[in-house]
């Protein structure tokens, strides 16, 4: 074969690679949810939210996952978790593209969100939280002048820009990890975020306070991709009901926050 | 198969555009133009980028690449220097820091520098803000690129040259400085400009660093938006005011490569 002939092989080759690498078939399941690898129940998440998601040796655990293995279960799949940016979850893209079948990454539900994806009913009642090194920086009021750390794409973000006082110096992480770092490390003086993660942060950080709690009504919500798949979503929220009436979703919440849920 | 070699030639090339014609028209008629278009070429957010993209984005993008590369280059041209030096701990410094800087990836650089250093000396961090940081850092990374090619392009010129130079009176250093270093940068345009693109889409890491809104630079910029829309039409906006600067940059040099044959 010459090396003309070669070329034009290996092109065509490519190509047909490249076609069916496009190809994204999903295939269905005996309970008729759809997913995007057979057996499997893709899941995508951002890391590192601890209690929810975090990291441990080589495994993906927290509260969230655990649900999802719930969810996983009842339709006789295997979890399996793919680690991406919290920006593609929110904004839709991650479930478009097809790389996972369902969103976990303690979302908060947000109408904007709700136009690029679908989401379940609540599963967890979240607030915002500041935490800081300096116990006198307990409102937004106290951070005029200062630097405010926020994570890009959240909730904790829109609220900051909202109802933070012009003077405050809102800087924008790629994720709570490096929120973190920057207040341990004197790059900013305060982390806005949800309080779970923030929580459980202070408690094992002794020498850095969450000082404040903002009510914001915001609940968390797992994800499918918009219009697509509602029998995934039903089985969903099924689980979800299920858990919380055979007291499976308390063992969890007590498992990943100490305590049972106040109801 | 009896075939003339100059026939072969002509069979094969026609195999070749046919197969290229076919892969052109079946990504033509397989992609899925108008999710595509909705996904990255939404009208109404193109104009909503606007003017914020370029007086802001477009604008930090240049600073920090600016700031990176003359900062890159003194310190390639110093590190250049100790690489050809006689004295022997000038030569392992600078091949330390080459190995060392030209090794790591940048975005780990970017982050030991803005959480290290005030780690280190607590309270202290680089001035300058943003720009001093991105400057530092990725001129640190710059520089170790460019001085293997500054010395690189040193050592391609011609010996005679140091020669004649000397032979008229010349100092080292002075024949160094105003003969040897001059064509060695004629010599090393085209890999520099290489460097000053890389560089410019490097300035995108800035993000690991806490930005403010007002040092957002054009990658940031385009993923907020993405944030803000849940649409990719904010990046497609960002990818085209690189491609402002890029192509533009590799138009000059070409033409200035022309001009130094010319002169030749």
């Amino acid at each position: 074969m010459n090396t003309r002939l070669m070329t034009s092989a290996i092109a065509v080759g490519t190509l047909a690679l490249g076609l069916s690498a496009c190809a994204t078939d999903t295939t269905t399941t005996k309970s008729g949810v759809k997913v995007i690898k057979d057996g499997q129940l893709t899941v995508c998440t951002s890391l590192p939210y601890e209690p929810f998601e975090f990291k441990k040796g080589n495994e993906v655990v927290g509260f969230d996952m655990d649900l999802m293995k719930k969810v996983a279960e009842a339709n006789g799949l295997k979890m399996a978790v793919t680690v991406t940016g919290f920006e593609g979850i929110q904004s839709g893209q991650a479930l478009n593209s097809g790389t996972c079948d369902i969103a976990a990454a303690g979302m908060t539900i947000t109408p904007e969100r709700q136009k690029a994806i679908d989401f379940s009913d609540p599963y967890f009642d979240a607030t915002q939280a500041l935490l800081t090194k300096d116990k006198s920086l307990n409102s937004l009021e106290a951070l005029a002048g200062k630097s405010l750390a926020v994570m890009s794409g959240t909730t904790g973000e829109l609220y900051a820009k909202d109802k933070a006082p012009k003077t405050v110096e809102l800087k924008s992480f790629e994720d709570l990890g490096l929120q973190t770092t920057a207040l341990t490390t004197g790059q900013v003086d305060a982390v806005i975020q949800d309080n779970g993660p923030l929580l459980d942060f202070a408690k094992k950080n002794p020498d850095t306070f969450v000082t404040a709690e903002f009510q914001t009504g915001e609940q968390y919500g797992f994800a499918v991709q918009k219009g697509k798949n509602p029998e995934l979503l039903a089985s969903i929220n099924k689980v979800l009901k299920d858990s919380k009436a055979d007291g499976s979703y308390n063992a969890t919440y007590k498992t990943w926050f100490g305590t049972e849920p106040k109801s | 198969m009896a075939m003339t070699p100059r026939k072969r030639a002509q069979v094969s090339r026609a195999i070749q555009y046919a197969v290229l014609v076919v892969l052109v028209l079946v990504l033509a008629f397989t992609a899925d133009w108008a999710t595509l278009k909705a996904a990255f070429l939404e009208p109404a957010l193109v104009a909503k980028q606007f003017p914020e993209v370029i007086t802001l984005a477009l604008k930090n993008t240049v600073l920090y690449t600016l700031g990176a590369f003359v900062f890159g280059l003194v310190l390639g041209l110093v590190l250049a220097l100790m690489r050809l030096s006689s004295v022997g701990p000038y030569r392992w410094l600078a091949t330390g820091f080459i190995e060392f800087f030209r090794g790591v990836p940048a975005l780990i650089v970017f982050i030991g520098l803005y959480f290290g250093l005030p780690t280190a000396f607590p309270g202290r961090q680089l001035p300058g803000g943003t720009f001093g940081t991105v400057t530092i850092a990725l001129g640190l990374v710059g520089a170790a690129y460019m001085a293997e090619t500054i010395r690189a392009g040193i050592q391609a010129v011609p010996k005679g040259q140091v020669e004649a130079a000397r032979s008229l009176g010349m100092t080292q250093s002075r024949a160094m400085v105003s003969i040897v270093i001059p064509q060695a940068f004629r010599i090393i345009l085209p890999p520099l400009t290489n460097e000053l693109i890389l560089l410019t889409k490097d300035s995108s890491l800035v993000y690991v660093l806490g930005l403010s809104v007002s040092a957002y630079e054009l990658t940031k910029f385009g993923r907020e938006g993405l944030n803000d829309e849940a649409n990719l039409t904010p990046l497609t906006v960002a990818a085209l005011c690189y491609l402002i600067i890029t192509v533009p940059l590799s138009i000059v040099v070409r033409r200035m490569e022309a001009r130094a044959e010319r002169a030749r």
